[in-house]
């Protein structure tokens, strides 16, 4: 099962400041923009990111409407996957994760009493992952490209339709433990800034924006992190 | 609004410092010093609700808070020391590890004047109820981020119910993902997904509290 590593991250600004929860930059205290610079150094510097990328792609052996079967016998019960994938044919299961190293470091700092830097941190990561998935649809949709198919946009467990239970199997169909990522009791993910997805194969496959997901989701009108079309 | 309370608003960390310590040695009653700083506190959090302010803001004055606390709690009269609206158990619940959310809340709790015993995360139904028993707490919070958390929440609420405390201690749930539908479900009180809308809640918890005394 492949393993991705050595990945290049772009740290983009829009996506900083919104896992920030911070919507207007020219309004934001100097300080803490300081604070904000100074977290990023220190990210570099001490290579606080260590991004990782498991993933697998398995033939879809039956559809059927709140199901699909994978080659190997595993079956992912998740309704929105043949409903959202018209046509799929493989499914790239992936698991990719920044690593401990960072999250660390924003327990220390919230352990030494800097809630600040703990929260501009573990913001950082967040948008760390953002980018990490974005550099995951871009790999898979190149090996698609590469036999003349499609990659869809991704779904992950816990998603409407996609029931977070699901994450087991999805360990199982990657090598997630060799690059570190496992889960607790109730399917959460250590470390804690790590992604799940699923991602559709195939000749025709539909693509979505964030904005979309986001119009979709339950939290739409609430959520601080939501993007807006 | 006074100097002080409008240093603090202004997040001006340096201004703030410099009158506690002028107040305190111009011999200034210290409750009456908290008092203006936590004045400061309620404009910050109007600016946060208004959108003039972001989350990292009202960390920074939850920390500002605290350092002012600092100076001015050795200078409180006895008995005025335990001027805390109430005692409050706080933590994430079982199965998950998400602190962020919660130590925000925790800083603000402080800051409005809460005693708060903050359990960590991944923290067992058993544990809460144990923390409850030992501290007499009569106000739980539990955050959680993700939904697997609701469960956890439930499982609480039932051991604070089988403990026999359930009619005594008001209950909130809180996180990025909890809705009024997840209150309801898991036996809560009351819910939030916002921090600052969580501390009004707790004060409201201690009005009543008060009024039942």
């Amino acid at each position: 099962m492949p393993i991705v590593r050595n990945i290049r991250l772009s740290l983009r600004s829009k996506q900083l400041l919104r896992r920030e929860g911070i919507k207007e930059y020219s309004r934001l205290r100097p300080e803490i923009k300081d604070t904000i610079r100074e977290l990023l150094t220190l990210v570099r510097r001490d290579h606080l990111l260590e991004p990782a990328i498991a993933y697998e792609i398995y033939f879809i052996t039956e559809t059927r409407s709140d199901q699909l079967s994978l080659d190997g016998g595993v079956v992912l019960h998740a309704p929105v996957l043949p409903a959202a994938l018209p046509g799929v044919k493989e499914l790239a299961v992936v698991v990719c994760t920044i690593g401990h190293k960072l999250e660390r470091k924003v327990t220390d700092y919230s352990e030494e009493g800097e809630p600040l830097r703990s929260l501009l941190l573990d913001g950082i990561g967040s948008a760390a992952v953002d980018s990490l998935a974005l550099e995951v649809c871009k790999l898979i949709a190149h090996q698609a490209s590469s036999r003349d198919l499609q990659a869809s946009s991704p779904l992950s467990p816990g998603m409407p339709g996609f029931p977070i239970s699901e994450q087991w199997q999805m360990m199982n169909l990657v090598s997630a433990g060799e690059i570190g990522v496992s889960l607790t009791q109730t399917a959460t993910m250590i470390p804690r800034k790590s992604v799940s997805m699923v991602i559709g194969i195939g000749a025709h496959m539909p693509t979505w924006t964030q904005a979309e997901v986001c119009a979709r989701c339950s939290l739409r009108k609430t959520c601080p992190y939501r993007v807006q079309a | 609004m006074s100097q002080l309370a409008d240093a603090l608003a202004s997040l001006d960390e340096d201004e703030v410092a410099k009158l506690v310590h002028e107040k305190i040695n111009a011999g200034i009653d210290a409750m009456s010093i908290l008092n203006e700083c936590r004045n400061g506190m309620d404009i910050v959090g109007e600016r946060y609700k208004s959108g003039e302010y972001f989350l990292s803001e009202l960390v920074v004055s939850g920390e500002i808070f605290k350092e002012s606390m600092k100076v001015i709690e050795p200078h409180l009269k006895a008995g005025k020391q335990a001027d805390t609206l109430a005692k409050m158990v706080l933590g994430t619940v079982k199965g998950d590890i998400h602190n962020i959310g919660k130590d925000i809340v925790n800083v603000l709790l402080r800051a409005a004047g809460f005693e708060v015993y903050d359990l960590g995360v991944d923290v067992e139904p058993r544990i809460f109820v144990e923390k409850l028993v030992e501290t007499e707490a009569l106000i739980l919070g539990m955050s959680g981020l993700l939904t697997p958390s609701f469960e956890s929440m439930k499982e609480t609420v039932e051991a604070v119910e089988a403990a026999g405390l359930r009619d005594k201690v008001r209950i909130i749930v809180g996180g990025g993902v909890v809705t009024e539908l997840v209150g309801k479900y898991v036996g809560a009180d009351r819910f939030t997904s916002d921090g600052l809308k969580g501390v009004e809640i707790c004060k409201e918890f201690a009005r009543d509290l008060k009024e039942e005394k």
